[in-house]
């Protein structure tokens, strides 16, 4: 017995010796004992914080490896498992109304434009309503002619990142070009416009910082929000006064918890892809300084179409395109070319080329888009007619379609995509924007959730919408004028957006095939709807 | 510095033009094919990178004219400048597994620098970030203006703040003229760079108007299709006469064209898959399409290296992610088990699916898959996998297929192949190719297809053209049946064999040279060539490369980050200039800073040994030549180059 504790007071004492000489020791034995004779809570204190630290940095970082949940196998019972596994299948197949949506979707054979041809065409092309063609730039020569230029000089693909020798003198033009337009410090180029934004946010909004973003904002902004991981919360669909609120309340609870000072966004569309509507930029913008928040605006829909000369919201509202923290367009719908422009002041730009994930990883767009892109910008520039036209297009077929009874209009009356929903014979049920205007709901919508308060009243039957509305469409196209329904991703949507028919309108039909075409649209909703 | 002086000049013009008619013995007995018509048969005269041999060309730099004068035997369609002249038959090699050899994985072929390299590659660091740290500190307290927008200030916080943008402004400033260079024309061959200058250290770069043509070797034009001129951009061009510049509209709303449908039949049967679906842009390709397959309850397991495209679309998708070592098919294995015993965390419910995404040609390493062990696993442990080929399709296999083509592997044992067109075709976007429903599944249910812009037409003229040249088309043969006596064209498609006509547009009308995919195989076999090449001659002139021979990215280390700058520099101030793409942290690890050569079909041998000599100087200059001995001089590895291609 004696043995065994001389043997430990030996070890105990070699343990001393070879402490006393490492250098510094003597420091730490000095701050240890002095600190304890202090107050000796603390040594206690010091010693739960230091077995914290060894358990941290002991835990294993990754997900799933967790120790507690972890369960110990014998090889053959993990084979075992492994054999009794079985997975679903990679992907579920189509049901019977995915796969006659995925067959009916119009094949356009040739040149795309007002009256294209199609592979399966049972009469003759009054008009196409369905494309992007708003200015009618994809019928353009001096276009096409730009495009064969450039090829002949740049060939087609830019092989390569715009970091790694990808970035071409077109590319450095075009980006030029979108700043003079909009009239801000600088833009840059994305090869896709869908990929845009869902890179810009991530690019800037980090987590722990805010997001207020409206509940109506379209998908790929969604998308960018989710990857973003910061805190987000919601005002109601293009609703300022509950923008308002939820800004208060998001100061509020900052002033509650003394958090620090972070980057705060507003995202919001200028028009929406979702039902149209168009926003109040200046209001908006005089709440954004007001709270001190910046905006990302995206104008996919309005660059290009809205304002004298297209320039946008920015244009319609004559507010200086500076005031607009972060600027998105898209120049595959306005432009009639391809991809996605980002525009705001030196910094921001400058930023996204390290840190905008779907700038950095991706191809350059070919250099025959870009100057395509460019030499549309100029058209526009140059000949606000074509807008003018647009317009007078957009007021005629509003005319037609705001006096049917069977469907509402839920857009903007300057947009130039119409959506157009379903009319529910009770009044009651109107669009939901104006559900709250009927009374529903007093109390405001929760901002950390993304469905309004009033979307216990939606009561509409998507699966019998779409298919109603599918019958429209065909039966339209039957008559000779393609138009689409507004395609959605059902089930991955934040907030399922209500069943609707898209008209595009466009400046390249005269006023008589656009009254012609809208009515023969008209028709086959009355005649497919009151059955 | 010697190095920056100009070495003698290369063969001038004049003596080239007389040296032009002595090489040529068919001169006088066949006329009919002339140098100078066969050059300019595919050129338009009024264009600036046409090279007919006038006497204005200048081949200072060794660029614009081939070092030997063709002779007539030699007919060549391309221009030397975007895709260079070389009928060595011997400068061929074919992509090919030799089945029974091991596949080298990530670590086991690597050899490592000696310490000191490693030791001054931390110091270098070290030293950059305590450097910035002091500039910092004192410039916010002698010059705040030049902070300010990193700094709080008016109630808003920094969009960038000084903590996150550190690296950025301290470490990559110093390197930028590596970044971001502009350029000109055609990315194939030769590429012309915009010169810039920086007054200010890098924080403004200024164009001062004038170019250099520099050799590439960055671009991914793995089979030189960047081209102006020859076959697929005469099809362009009578594409947009025929279908404009865009389709205006998402592939599910307004915007699909009958091009869309011949264009995805062709790629499935280039691929070998029942169906494929096209994507405008390839990142989204990865990032759209991912969210449509796994879910919330799917496991995704994921190599570490994988590119950030499928970071980006697994995170969106919601899924749970696990990562295992880069291309370590054991640690794979044990993580497969490990995932499949336990089940879902926490819950321990199993999993709904698992998906095992990898890249065929890993971008930064060069690294092949090792393809046939993971398809071996899939049998046992039933998960799905998702091959990301951006930068192996064309590049690698016999018939340019990619990496089932290069080991041999039935494509349809993999679930999805996805890949880009960005790279070995020359254009852009990316593809989708598995079984019909699945891709059915996708084309409703990936974000792209309601939302996204559909490729335009110009744009699929590139891949359609390219991919049928890579393929050559089949002459429609009539077979004969034996009850009736009838002739029918024969269409069936027998993987990886030449394209029906029927799958292509009929206005495409593809020269002789490309339609019979004898070009097509050339190029596939000079990129297999070049790729060996290079690799084989940097290892013995004793350099550290890192990835699989056959890699058409063959990766040199420099490590210390001071060295990149000044090999990038180097390169392109030669007599020759040559840009090269140089990488560091944070897409490397920190103590491997690399080069990265891409090369292409459109190098002639000589091309690759320019860069090899050029290796050779700067190498010596630099210090960074740590591998293996004994070395060859750079005169034996140009001499046996044949020899080399054969090694491994």
């Amino acid at each position: 017995m004696s043995s065994t504790t001389e043997s430990l007071n030996a070890l105990l004492a070699s343990l001393g010796q070879a402490f006393d000489k490492i250098p510094g020791s003597a420091v730490l034995v000095r701050y240890v004992k002095s600190s304890h004779q202090n107050d000796p809570g603390r040594t206690v204190l010091e010693v739960i914080l230091i077995i914290f630290a060894i358990f941290t940095l002991l835990q294993s970082r990754t997900r799933g490896n967790d120790g507690r949940h972890f369960i110990k196998f014998e090889d053959k019972e993990i084979d075992e498992l492994v054999d009794e596994w079985t997975p679903e299948p990679l992907a579920a197949p189509l049901n019977a109304f995915e796969a006659s949506d995925l067959a009916a979707v119009p094949i356009i054979v040739g040149h795309n434009g007002p009256k294209p041809t199609l592979a399966r065409q049972p009469t003759k092309m009054i008009a196409n309503l369905a494309s992007y063609n708003f200015t009618g730039l994809a019928g353009k020569e001096v276009i096409k002619e730009r495009a064969i230029e450039t090829l002949r000089k740049y060939g087609l693909g830019s092989c390569g990142p715009p970091g790694f020798y990808g970035t071409l003198d077109v590319h450095m033009t075009l980006e030029r070009d979108i700043a003079d337009f909009l009239g801000t410090e600088a833009a840059i180029i994305y090869s896709q416009g869908f990929s845009t934004i869902s890179s810009v946010i991530p690019a800037f909004c980090k987590r722990g910082d805010i997001i207020v973003a409206d509940r109506g904002v379209n998908f790929t902004i969604q998308k960018g929000i989710q990857i973003s991981r910061s805190t987000v919360r919601w005002y109601d669909h293009n609703d300022l006064k509950s923008l308002e609120d939820v800004l208060d309340s998001v100061e509020k609870e900052r002033k509650k918890r003394r958090g620090p000072l972070t980057r705060r966004f507003i995202i919001t569309e200028g028009i929406f892809e979702k039902d149209g509507a168009m926003i109040d930029l200046p209001k908006l913008i005089e709440l954004k300084y007001r709270k001190k928040y910046r905006l990302i605006l995206d104008e996919s829909i309005s660059f290009g179409t809205v304002g004298r000369t297209g320039r946008g919201l920015t244009e319609l509202y004559n507010v200086p395109a500076t005031k607009v923290d972060i600027l998105i367009g898209s120049m595959a719908n306005g432009l009639c070319a391809a991809g996605g422009f980002c525009a705001g002041s030196q910094h921001v730009i400058d930023h996204q080329q390290i840190n905008g994930p779907s700038f950095v990883y991706s191809a350059s767009m070919p250099a025959l888009l870009a100057v395509s892109a460019s030499e549309g910008i100029d058209i526009l520039r140059s000949s606000p007619s074509i807008l003018t036209k647009l317009q007078q297009n957009i007021r005629v077929a509003r005319t037609i379609l705001d006096e049917l009874d069977c469907i509402s209009v839920p857009s903007h009356p300057a947009s130039p995509i119409i959506h157009l929903h379903i009319r529910k014979p009770t009044p009651t049920l109107l669009h939901p924007s104006s559900a709250v205007s009927a009374g529903h709901s007093l109390k405001p919508s929760n901002p950390t959730s993304v469905l309004p308060r009033e979307a216990v009243n939606w009561d509409w039957d998507t699966d019998a919408e779409e298919r109603a509305l599918q019958q429209v469409v065909e039966e339209a196209l039957r008559r000779g004028v393609m138009i689409t329904r507004a395609k959605r991703l059902r089930g991955q949507e934040m907030v399922e957006a209500r069943p609707s028919i898209k008209l595009a309108l466009t400046s390249e039909l005269s006023t008589d095939e656009v009254k012609k075409a809208v009515k023969v649209v008209a028709q086959a909703l009355k005649d497919v709807l009151r059955k | 510095m010697s190095l920056f002086s100009k070495r003698t000049a290369t063969s001038p013009v004049t003596s080239y033009l007389s040296a032009f008619s002595k090489n040529d013995p068919h001169a006088v007995d066949d006329e009919s094919s002339t140098p100078a018509s066969s050059l300019s048969s595919s050129t338009t005269s009024d264009s600036e990178d046409t090279v007919i041999y006038d006497d204005d060309i200048d081949n200072a730099d060794g660029l614009a004219l081939p070092p030997r004068p063709p002779n007539s035997s030699e007919v060549f369609s391309t221009v030397h400048t975007e895709f260079g002249h070389c009928s060595n038959p011997k400068y061929r090699y074919l992509s090919q597994h030799t089945s029974g050899t091991s596949i080298p994985g990530h670590d086991d072929q690597n050899p490592e620098p000696p310490y000191y390299v490693l030791l001054s590659t931390y110091i270098s660091y070290l030293l950059l970030i305590c450097l910035g740290h002091i500039r910092d500190f004192v410039g916010k307290r002698m010059r705040p203006a030049a902070y300010r927008h990193l700094m709080p200030s008016d109630g808003y916080a920094p969009l960038n703040s000084d903590f996150d943008s550190f690296y950025t402004r301290r470490l990559k400033t110093r390197m930028d003229e590596c970044f971001g260079q502009p350029v000109t024309g055609v990315a194939g061959r030769t590429i012309q760079i915009l010169d810039r200058i920086s007054p200010d250290f890098n924080h403004n770069q200024i164009l001062t108007g004038s170019r250099t043509r520099a050799l590439n070797i960055s671009s991914y034009n793995y089979l030189g299709f960047a081209q102006a001129h020859g076959g697929c951009a005469d099809a362009v061009e009578t594409c947009i006469r025929e279908h404009g510049v865009s389709t205006c509209g998402s592939r599910l709303e307004g915007g699909s064209s009958n091009l869309h449908v011949l264009a995805e039949a062709l790629v499935a049967k280039f691929m070998g898959m029942e169906d494929a679906l096209i994507s405008s842009m390839g990142f989204a390709t990865n990032s759209t399409f991912i969210p449509a397959l796994v879910g919330k309850g799917c496991l995704v397991i994921s190599d570490e290296l994988n590119h950030a495209s499928i970071r980006f679309g697994v995170r969106l998708s919601g899924a749970q992610v696990r990562m295992f070592k880069h291309n370590d098919m054991d640690a794979l294995e044990a993580l497969l088990r490990e995932v499949i015993s336990q089940g879902q965390p926490k819950t321990h419910r199993p999993w709904r699916k698992i998906l095992v995404i990898v890249e065929g040609l890993y971008s930064m390493e060069g690294t092949l898959v090792n393809l046939p062990a993971i398809i071996e696993l899939k049998k046992k442990y039933k998960f799905y996998i998702w091959v990301d080929e951006a930068h192996s399709i064309g590049a690698l296999g016999p018939h340019g297929r990619g990496v089932t083509d290069y080991f041999n592997i039935p494509p349809r044992s993999v679930d999805i192949l996805m890949g880009t067109f960005t790279k070995s075709f020359g254009s852009a976007g990316g593809y989708l190719a598995g079984n019909k429903d699945l891709i059915d599944s996708l084309r409703i249910r990936g974000h792209s297809g309601a939302y996204a812009e559909a490729m335009t037409p110009p744009v699929l003229t590139q891949v359609v053209a390219s991919m049928a040249s890579i393929m050559g088309i089949a002459t429609p043969t009539m077979t004969r049946f034996d009850s009736s006596s009838t002739l029918q064209p024969s269409e069936a498609y027998h993987h990886p064999g030449p394209a029906p006509m029927s799958t292509l547009p009929t206005w495409l009308c593809l020269p002789p040279h490309l339609a019979d995919g004898s070009e097509g195989t050339s190029r596939l076999r000079r990129i297999a060539f070049n790729s060996r090449y290079l690799h084989q001659g940097l290892i013995k002139l004793g350099f550290i490369t890192y990835g699989h021979p056959a890699s058409p990215i063959v990766p040199l280390l420099i490590f210390n980050p001071g060295k990149m700058n000044m090999f990038h520099r180097l390169m392109k101030d030669r007599q020759t200039p040559i840009v090269v793409v140089v990488v560091a942290y944070p897409a490397t690890p920190l103590v491997s800073g690399r080069v990265r050569f891409c090369v292409s079909a459109a190098h002639t041998k000589e091309d690759i040994d320019t860069i090899l000599r050029a290796c050779d100087e700067i190498g010596d200059v630099l210090d960074i030549r740590h591998g293996v001995r004994p070395r060859w001089t750079i005169d034996q590895v140009c001499a046996r180059a044949l020899d080399l291609v054969q090694l491994s």
